[in-house]
């Protein structure tokens, strides 16, 4: 075996400190054939050039090079190595620059302690085995969950660039929370106008061909990893046919079962056979199976009487079905929810009339909500007077910690709407901290403190705001004022931001991390927020982190953009060699490697009980190398024989 | 005779943060001792109990691993198993009698070289004071 030293003066950088002439003689004890070589810049043009034609002259079987940290310039060497013709895995760099040149004092230490890595480096060369990266077939085609605005702009985003999307909504209809709100903050957009071509472009569109959208559906299973992954999807029946419904809505006035419609929170009924709410897309109503008297084996066809296309639009015969697929990346979208008001009871919330979560408001806001877009109290009167409590659960160490960034501005966007719909309300503001950042934002904040019928109240802690009903009036006091009164009609709640019902169990099945919120993790939290820390599986909207639609919007397009880039049809998937492979003659199946990985790379193979790493899944970090008890489990480029070599040279 | 003592360190460094941590110490161009040997590994959870045990056996006076901050371990939680490991293993050197002090585990950050520095000044001194490690050791 030949080991050729490279060893780099990095202009003056190392020699000034490095004698490399005693490091040379210093590797006189190796019985190998050595080829000691001095440069000026290896990592120059020239200097690569000249290690390659060095490596081939003199038949070089593995290469140490001396030289700045691995972390510059390893993959450069590497480079080389493979166009000289030997694997790059057989070098092995030391770090004489950053760490020994640039930071001993003394020139004859730092002389020592080159030989000493140089010669541990050479040790543990001599081990080490030629890698292959390996190549795997990616399927490009995405499965997107969630219809919200994250979701939607993900699919489309990657609809236009020509790829197949699977969307999966859990709900009959499309668009998520904010195609509920008449209007959006900052510049008080409508919601479904905003939402409804981009909506239209999904069903209908140019690239509508490319998207697969099932509704009242869920992933319920995910196998294989990024590139490959095969999705199992429950689709509950509509027991409408998508395609044949006009969406004119006859059906709807005569089915005779009514109940609470849970698309504006209960504060209406709908019928058995109905749409969400007017306008909803994909404009098909569905039919509700718990109410329906037909599929309840009772004489009812209303419904089909009433329908002008025909019999065949209902479908009473559909049933569940599971939707395989196979696809490349998975974008979660699923979206949050509200925190539950009920956990301060102090607020009244759930026992009181006319105590209401923002989202129920915005329905009473709606033109196509339960009251028409009329703001009424329960017993249908004008309120006079509105409190709106902001920070409900949030910034608040015994219920959310975070701030969840969204409530002031839609409580700025209420007090816009309020006085709008009924000028002169007295509209009350009680807040811990009021947070309005952007360039867009400051208005409905401006617009709020010049109107002379807004109060804004500061409040300590959500425990010391407590509201009663006194006579039919919400009293709202506050102790940090001295526990001065509000007397309101209304009163709205800004609830935080919570993660979906349902996240923990898609965590699962996704084996995508939640953050201790319950929030889907992100890989990093500036650098790749719309990532989740598995490969492969992407992150959009508020079920990362509490956010505004315009950052949803963002985080969809980077999900789309990072599958774009990332994984492209006809190229490959690499897979770095640097993984753990078990040695299955001496595994003795105890799975404590399963336990340790934090990537769920490992596997075990019931039949043969041992385990197995899928090499796509591993990253590298040899935890569970360490931590065979059998010495079973190898760690490819990092081996205990290898870092032993090291240890003892180093020490000799 | 002691002041003249060398004490031998190895250095157990993960990839993504303390050994980034030791090259920002280098660019800051921070001085520091030469008895700590760099043993990179991919990850602090890659450190096995016995390459610490032969470190010892085979003439180091002191042994390091520097991890990623809590939190912050590029691959999740390989450095909450170093800290398990480190704990069972320096109760069991104890037993061996090899001082608590010679076997450390710290955190620094790829942005740390400050902290990098005195740490690892902190341990040469430590290992100095404490003069060489004559106990009989075997990884056996």
């Amino acid at each position: 075996m030949k080991i050729g030293v490279y060893f780099c003066n990095c202009g003056t950088n190392i020699s000034d400190k490095i004698d490399a002439e005693e490091v040379k003689a210093g590797l006189s004890e190796f019985s190998e054939d050595v080829h000691f070589t001095t440069t000026g810049f290896l990592c120059s043009e020239e200097g690569k050039d000249f290690l390659e034609q060095d490596i081939r002259e003199h038949g070089i079987d593995r290469v140490v090079i001396s030289a700045c940290s691995p972390r510059d310039h390893e993959n450069t060497f590497m480079r080389v190595l493979s166009k000289a013709g030997i694997n790059p895995y057989l070098m092995q760099m030391v770090n004489s620059r950053e760490q020994i040149a640039w930071v001993t004092e003394d020139r004859q230490k730092a002389t020592e302690k080159a030989g000493r890595y140089i010669r541990s480096a050479m040790r543990r060369v001599m081990l080490q085995d030629p890698l292959e990266k390996k190549e795997l077939d990616m399927s490009p085609d995405v499965l997107v969950i969630g219809g919200g605005p994250a979701g939607l702009k993900a699919a489309l985003s990657l609809a236009e660039a020509g790829r197949k999307v699977i969307v999966v909504e859990k709900t009959p209809v499309l668009g998520g929370m904010p195609v509920r709100y008449e209007e959006i903050f900052p510049n008080m957009e409508c919601g479904p106008c905003m939402l409804e071509p981009m909506m239209g472009e999904i069903l209908h569109g140019e690239h509508a061909d490319n998207i697969e959208l099932l509704t009242l559906s869920e992933v319920e299973d995910v196998t294989g990893f990024y590139g490959n992954f095969i999705v199992k999807i429950k689709q509950s029946p509509r027991y409408v046919d998508m395609h044949q419904c006009i969406g004119c809505a006859e059906c709807v006035g005569p089915c005779p079962v009514s109940a609470a419609n849970e698309f504006n929170y209960g504060l209406n009924e709908r019928k058995a056979v109905d749409f969400p709410f007017m306008g909803a897309l994909p404009n098909v109503p569905f039919i509700d199976a718990s109410m329906c008297l037909k599929l309840n084996s009772k004489e009812c066809s209303a419904c089909v009487e009433a329908c002008p296309v025909g019999a065949g639009v209902f479908r009473f015969d559909e049933q569940e079905q599971t939707i395989e697929r196979q696809v490349g990346a998975i974008v979660v979208a699923v979206g949050s929810s509200l925190y539950d008001c009920s956990n301060i009871p102090n607020l009244g919330y759930g026992k009181l009339k006319d105590v209401y979560t923002g989202l129920e408001f915005e329905r009473m806001l709606a033109s196509n909500g339960p009251c028409g877009g009329e703001i009424k109290t329960s017993d249908s009167r004008k309120p006079e007077t509105i409190a709106i409590i902001h920070c409900v659960g949030s910034l608040d160490k015994n219920h959310r910690e975070y701030c969840s960034g969204i409530c002031c501005q839609y409580a700025l966007k209420f007090n816009h709407m309020i006085e709008s719909k009924l000028p002169g309300t007295n509209i009350y503001h009680f807040y811990k901290e009021l947070v309005i950042p952007g360039k867009e934002e400051f208005s409905l904040y401006h617009h709020a403190m010049e109107n002379h019928n807004a109060t804004f109240l500061r409040y300590k802690n959500i425990e010391t705001l407590e509201i009663k009903d006194e006579g039919g009036k919400k009293v709202v006091r506050n102790a940090m004022t001295g526990g001065g009164a509000v007397s309101a009609d209304m009163v709205i709640l800004c609830p935080a931001v919570v993660p979906a019902t349902g996240s923990g169990k898609l965590s699962a099945i996704l084996e995508a991390s939640q953050d201790r919120f319950g929030f889907f993790e992100e890989l990093h939290g500036r650098l790749d927020s719309a990532q989740s820390k598995m490969r492969g599986i992407y992150l959009a909207g508020t079920c990362q982190s509490p956010m505004d639609i315009q950052k949803s919007m963002n985080q969809g397009m980077a999900a789309a953009g990072y599958i774009l880039s990332g994984l492209v049809a006809g190229r490959k998937l690499e897979v770095k060699p640097i993984t753990a492979v078990v040695d299955e003659d001496r595994c003795s199946g105890c799975r404590v490697c399963m336990t340790v990985c934090p990537y769920k790379a490992i596997s075990f193979d019931a039949e043969k009980e041992v385990s197995k790493v899928n090499d796509v899944l591993c990253q590298g970090c040899g935890t569970c190398v360490s931590a065979c008890p059998s010495g079973a489990v190898k760690g490819n480029h990092f081996t205990n024989e290898e870092i032993l070599a090291e240890i003892q040279e180093v020490l000799a | 005779m002691k002041a003249e003592f060398e004490p031998k360190i190895i250095g157990f460094f993960c990839n993504w943060c303390s050994y980034a941590g030791a090259d920002k110490a280098g660019t800051a161009q921070s001085p520091y001792p030469p008895n700590v040997n760099v043993v990179k590994v991919m990850c602090s959870g890659r450190v096995d109990p016995q390459f610490v045990m032969s470190a010892f056996e085979k003439g180091a006076d002191g042994v390091i691993i520097l991890a990623c901050h809590p939190g912050d371990c590029h691959y999740k939680e390989g450095n909450y198993r170093a800290v398990q490991r480190f704990r069972m293993l320096s109760r069991l050197l104890r037993q061996m009698g090899i001082e608590e002090s010679r076997f450390r585990l710290d955190y620094v950050s790829a942005g740390e070289g400050e902290k990098f520095v005195s740490v690892i000044k902190g341990m040469v001194e430590t290992v100095r004071a404490m003069g060489p490690l004559s106990a009989p050791v075997s990884a056996n």
